[in-house]
């Protein structure tokens, strides 16, 4: 059964982004409208668009929502519109990944209240960016690289597999950097809960199966090492 | 010399009751001295003698006739009596005068080096200023003023002269009386008995009540007027006196954002905006702000784009404005840092052609993250978080002096697990490291992810740390001191 489908309501820039950035992952993705202008041009681009009004709830069950949508994306123009639509949804699916754009800041509590998994502050983000820009710019462009991929340089999270070597072994054991040209930038121990751990020296780690490792390098040593540890074949 | 005055007059007062001790003398003296001195270089400088005797030469060549030596002097003289019967020279005169012995019945006018102080006190000229823009209606009043007390005083003296019985010996007393009550005092000394007397005594108070109010309304209405123009002037002279600035552009959403972080980091910085909503939400938050149309020069120059400013910051919600703000800070200052907010993609390449450094697309960053999320979602969760510096875990640059403890070690000799801190990579523009592995171009330097321990430190690298504030700190601690110890060590 196919339930990873991704729906994006609302088409602009940011969801034009969001949709050529996922394009390569083979992931099923509808772009969903309420205006025939915005389709128009959706589809002139060649990306799968389709006009729909999404406050009406059977809209939103046709569309899959409860049964083979696995994530929505609330880009729509105002926050009132985005709240009536995460909490539509909330209520077709519990188990719904819902990431909704906020425009102002004290929305964001409603989105959150409404169902919404993650919300994104454009404007927040845009300030932080431009004045991580003026202070490290350095830094900047490496995340940029890390999170947008424009260069060989990804963060990628691998997650321990079953009979895995890695099974059991220390954080400290690992030897990343020398062995496998990667950074190891934290760990997520699931017996510890959903947190992050930072691996900074700090503490150490017993990895287990289902832990996740979130390591920085360039896309062939990431592979070297899903390979390794028989993520992938 | 606010100090020399203050002290000078209060010795004055102390001798008043006192006798001279033979210090307050020299003091005296030497304050004389220095008001002369001052009095004689601001009378030589007030004209340029040089300037003038060489234009009149040029002048006399170019029309073929002859110099002529007492023209020119006439025209020194002139200019030199001009200084002389300004007011400002004519205070200073006073003030020196009285100390003089033959003059001393001018001691009074010792008190006129008060008035010297309104030579060095801006908020004195600032007054004065009011004043002098508000000369017409100031002078309307004094003469209607005049008017009435003249009449007032007559009249007074009509009725109540000693023959009538009254207490106004002569017009002088009669001046004196109207003066008192047209000003609303009203001592009582010289009161009014007869009828007459009394009805010129309520018309001159209900007349005086209606002129003071016209006083205080004129100074007022000027103080108004020029309020906001002193105020500009205060706020361009605490932005001479910064170095280090923000010139930030907008202050919508994203420029309050950005504004709050600069102002929590310390940070200097400079908002303008042509948003009359927006500044003044930016002067309640006490920045310094300017309410103007940022794309002009001169703006921008009043800003410091050529002074103290290192950076401008293009964050108005049109990306028109923005580009055309960048295009004129470009034309102002090649080499300053400018960073602007694109809304829509295809204006990015504009900006970049206009001369921005860096550009920030938000929708576009805010598109990609939501696809981030996606793919990584405890990715995200890291990035987000250093992004916003929530948690206290900092990816941090750090650059290596020429004298610091870590310049030619090779990496394996720098225990970063010591403080708690690991190494992403080492940024660089040494071409001694252009063999490494792992390299990334970056504008005109490289990164070198993830170095071999063989990689050895030099000058001018960067490195690309991630660890807590604390540790990261440290460590940039450690390598100033060693600077500092290092250039300490050398002369020895």
């Amino acid at each position: 059964m196919n339930n990873n489908k991704i729906a994006i309501f609302g088409y602009n820039s940011m969801s034009f982004e969001l949709v050529s950035q996922l394009n390569g992952k083979e992931k099923k993705l509808i772009i969903l409208d309420a205006d025939p202008v915005k389709i128009e041009q959706a589809l002139q681009k060649e990306l799968p668009a389709q006009l729909m009004d999404c406050r009406q709830d059977e809209n939103l069950i046709t569309l899959g929502i409860g049964s083979s949508v696995e994530t929505i994306f609330c880009f729509l123009e105002s926050d009132s519109e985005n709240v009536f639509l995460t909490l539509s949804a909330r209520v077709l699916d519990k188990k719904l990944k819902i990431i909704s754009v906020v425009n102002q800041p004290e929305s964001a509590e409603k989105l959150l209240a409404a169902g919404a998994n993650k919300i994104i502050d454009p404007f927040e983000i845009c300030s932080k960016k431009a004045y991580q820009l003026l202070t490290k710019p350095s830094i900047t462009w490496l995340l940029d690289e890390a999170v947008f991929g424009r260069a060989d340089l990804h963060m990628a999270e691998i997650l321990i597999p079953k009979n895995s070597y890695l099974d059991r072994t220390l954080i400290s054991e690992l030897h990343l950097n020398e062995l496998y040209n990667l950074f190891l930038i934290g760990v997520v121990d699931k017996e510890l809960g959903e947190k992050l751990y930072f691996s900074l020296g700090e503490q150490d780690h017993v990895l287990d199966t289902g832990d996740i490792l979130v390591v920085l390098g360039s896309s062939r040593d990431i592979k070297n090492f899903k390979k390794e540890i028989g993520v992938i074949e | 010399m606010i100090l020399l005055v203050i002290s000078s007059v209060s010795l004055l007062l102390y001798e008043i009751e006192h006798k001279t001790s033979e210090w307050a003398i020299l003091f005296e003296n030497f304050v004389v001295t220095v008001f002369i001195c001052e009095y004689l270089l601001r009378g030589w400088i007030y004209s340029d003698i040089h300037n003038l005797i060489i234009k009149q030469h040029e002048k006399t060549e170019y029309l073929g006739s002859t110099f002529h030596l007492h023209k020119v002097v006439k025209l020194i003289i002139t200019n030199k009596l001009s200084y002389l019967f300004s007011p400002s020279a004519i205070i200073d005169l006073l003030a020196i005068l009285p100390s003089y012995r033959p003059l001393r019945i001018l001691r009074i006018f010792l008190i006129f080096r008060l008035f010297k102080l309104f030579r060095y006190s801006q908020s004195m000229q600032m007054f004065t200023g009011v004043l002098k823009n508000k000369r017409f209606e100031l002078t309307t009043l004094a003469i209607f003023m005049s008017f009435l007390i003249f009449i007032a005083s007559t009249a007074i003296y009509m009725f109540e002269n000693q023959n009538t019985g009254g207490k106004v010996n002569d017009l002088y007393d009669a001046f004196y009386w109207a003066i008192v009550t047209v000003s609303t005092v009203g001592y009582g000394d010289i009161t009014p008995v007869t009828t007459g007397g009394r009805l010129v005594t309520s018309a001159l108070i209900i007349a005086g009540l209606g002129v003071l109010a016209f006083f205080t309304s004129i100074i007022v209405a000027a103080f108004n007027e020029k309020m906001s123009e002193f105020q500009e002037e205060r706020i361009k002279a605490r932005i001479e006196k910064l170095t280090d600035t923000t010139i930030l552009c907008g202050f919508g959403r994203v420029g309050q954002d950005i504004a709050r972080q600069l102002h929590a980091n310390k940070h200097h910085f400079v908002i303008i905006d042509n948003n009359e909503q927006h500044v003044s939400l930016a002067k309640q938050q006490g920045y310094i702000t300017l309410f103007a149309d940022a794309s002009k020069n001169s703006i921008l120059e009043q800003a410091g784009i050529n002074s103290g400013a290192k950076a401008v910051l293009c964050t108005t919600d049109n990306d028109i404005t923005n580009v055309y703000i960048t295009l004129t800070s470009r034309y102002l200052n090649p080499s300053i840092t400018i960073i602007s907010r694109a809304n829509h993609e295809e204006n990015a390449k504009k900006m970049l052609q206009a001369g921005a450094s860096y550009i920030v697309q938000s929708f576009n960053i805010a598109g990609l993250l939501a696809a981030e999320y996606i793919g990584h979602p405890v990715a995200f969760e890291a990035i987000h978080g250093i992004l916003h510096d929530q948690k206290d875990i900092q990816m941090e640059a750090l650059s290596i002096c020429g004298d610091c403890f870590l310049t030619g070690l090779p990496l394996a000799k720098v225990n970063f697990s010591q403080y708690k801190i690991r190494l992403i990579g080492v940024i660089s523009k040494n071409p001694l490291h252009a063999k490494r592995r792992n390299r990334y171009k970056l504008h005109n330097q490289h990164f070198y992810f993830n170095p071999d321990p063989s990689f050895i430190l030099y000058e001018g690298d960067i490195l690309v740390l991630l660890g807590r504030q604390l540790g990261i700190e440290h460590l940039h601690d450690l390598i100033i001191t060693s600077r500092l110890q290092k250039t300490l060590e050398k002369p020895l």
